[in-house]
């Protein structure tokens, strides 16, 4: 029996499975410099971000293996147009840090307002908690403006009730918009804020789970005084903390 | 007018290190107002409070083993310094352990606050101050992946009754951790009818601190929730978390029924028979011969 078909047979088999074997090889880029030598994994030729009116394209020529790829502990996202995903961080802003009552008139509510906005990253949202070092004070701390027992007589710093009536006396905050639901029922609703002069801890105001993006709530100070009030300039400081839920 | 708009980047962090070492990490803190503002650092410890990841600093101890200090040549915790209008400063803090320090979790924020401006004002006036905190969670042990133990708390499905049209169910429950150690719930919760997937919820990665309980929650909204219209019929809850949490298999049925429909069905025929009813009254009897 001949056995040169077999061997030709076997060798042309090995040759092909070597070629096939280095068609896997898959090469990544390379520049060289006399000074410098970089490898990429891959080489993306164009990315970037389209628009029009009516569409929003993100795109990645040349990426190995486009995608999201998830695990337990960890994630890939290979390609560029995964840098457009929304990385906002935690920002926190007052509008107005001076509340100018002016000149206060007995059976006559005054109010000021400034609006707190708060933006949260991915997977938290966010408390926002209020303390005042003392009540509205005369310079020289003689006398105080009381806080404010809304129309029932029975709010407080952590409970909110109505506050509408001009015999009801004292001094008071209402929260209105994104997030103070669960602590103002409408703009009707105040309640005191806590008093660290009393060792009292800052009590929520305004709270999401959620992340959110410049989120904002309209502040309502109010002053209501009694003809009884002593004259004088009442001042006191209300300081504002922005949290992450953890 | 003045305001306050400050950013403070990363907003949490979160470490495992062991007893007697040091790191450090980077706060970037942006003044985005257009006034420079005078701001001071501060370190409080907190507890959790309430089960939606909310914070308590008011009954928290700190922990005298761990120190923390600012890496800035410049700066120290507590040492007022003044950001521009629309500049970033970056604040480097330094956190290390004793080597005595207990191996368990501890939790603490780091605040960037306003000092308050001295106002000379002649009016009756409130002066607005605002305050901005990034948490860490820093767990003290001698593995990187310590021992963690939960269970499934508080587990329900409402309403009671649920309908195939009217209201959608919501799923809530709670994760407890009894374990020294915070974890990130990491699981699903499967509805399966005869023994076909209806719905599949990827639960939140939420941090569940030690010894605490944390509501589950479910992406987008928040709120784990099927909206009707649903197939009558029994459905099978099944709640099943990462291995590593060490946590029971929790399964609960339900049963929607079809009581929309019926009651639909009944006024129907309610009013057929009304009506019915009414036109044999208005039909006048013949006369009796």
């Amino acid at each position: 029996m001949n056995k040169k078909p077999f061997i030709f047979f076997i060798v042309f088999l090995l040759l092909s499975e070597i070629c096939h074997l280095r068609s896997d090889i898959s090469y990544a880029q390379t520049f060289v410099s006399p000074s410098f030598k970089i490898d990429f994994g891959n080489f993306n030729m164009t990315s970037g971000k389209k628009t029009s009116t009516t569409y929003t394209l993100t795109d990645t020529v040349g990426q190995n293996a486009p995608g999201q790829y998830d695990n337990n502990g960890y994630t890939v996202k290979a390609g560029f147009q995964y840098i457009y995903d929304k990385n906002i961080p935690l920002s926190f802003e007052i509008s107005s840090l001076d509340l100018n009552f002016g000149s206060l008139t007995p059976n006559i509510g005054s109010t000021v307002t400034n609006t707190l906005t708060i933006s949260t990253p991915t997977a938290h949202g966010y408390d926002i908690l209020a303390i005042a070092n003392h009540p509205l004070t005369t310079i020289g701390a003689n006398t105080t403006i009381p806080d404010t027992k809304c129309d029932s007589g029975t709010c407080s710093s952590s409970v909110s009730d109505v506050w509408t009536s001009n015999s009801t006396y004292g001094f008071g905050f209402n929260a209105n918009g994104d997030g103070t639901s669960s602590y103002f029922t409408n703009s009707t609703y105040f309640r005191r804020f806590a008093n660290n002069s009393l060792s009292e801890t800052a009590k929520i105001i305004m709270s999401e789970n959620i992340p959110v993006e410049n989120h904002s709530a309209l502040i309502t100070y109010k002053i209501n005084i009694s003809p009884a009030q002593s004259t004088g300039t009442y001042q006191n400081s209300i300081n504002f903390i922005a949290v992450p839920k953890y | 007018m003045s305001n306050f708009n400050l950013t403070l980047s990363p907003s949490q962090t979160e470490f495992v290190l062991k007893p007697g070492v040091t790191l450090i990490q980077a706060y970037d803190v942006i003044n985005n107002s257009d006034s420079n503002t005078t701001l001071n650092t501060e370190i409080l410890p907190w507890i959790p409070s309430g089960t939606d990841g909310s914070v308590n600093y008011n009954q928290a101890i700190n922990n005298p083993t761990i120190e923390f200090s600012l890496a800035n040549s410049d700066l120290k915790i507590g040492q007022p310094f003044v950001l521009a209008a629309n500049s970033k400063q970056q604040i480097v803090l330094k956190i290390k352990t004793n080597s005595n320090t207990e191996l368990s979790d501890n939790y603490y924020t780091f605040f960037v606050s306003q000092n308050q401006n001295n106002t000379k004002s002649t009016d009756n006036f409130s002066q607005a101050t605002g305050k901005i905190g990034s948490h860490l969670l820093l767990t003290v042990s001698n593995t990187e992946n310590p021992k963690i133990e939960s269970v499934i708390q508080n587990f329900s499905i409402t309403p009671n009754i649920k309908d195939v049209f009217l209201r959608p169910i919501i799923i809530s429950g709670k994760v407890q951790n009894n374990s020294n150690f915070f974890f990130k719930i990491n699981g699903k919760i499967t509805i399966t009818k005869n023994d076909k997937t209806i719905k599949e919820f990827e639960l939140n990665p939420d941090n569940v601190l030690n010894h605490h309980a944390r509501n589950i929650s479910c992406p987008d909204q928040n709120i784990c929730s099927i909206n009707p219209p649903l197939w009558p019929g029994h459905y099978l809850v099944k709640v099943a978390l990462d291995p590593n949490l060490n946590a029971k298999l929790y399964e609960t049925s339900f049963y929607v029924l079809p009581i929309s429909p019926i009651l639909f069905i009944l006024l129907i025929a309610g009013i057929i028979l009304g009506i019915k009813k009414f036109h044999s009254k208005s039909t006048p009897t013949p006369p009796l011969t």
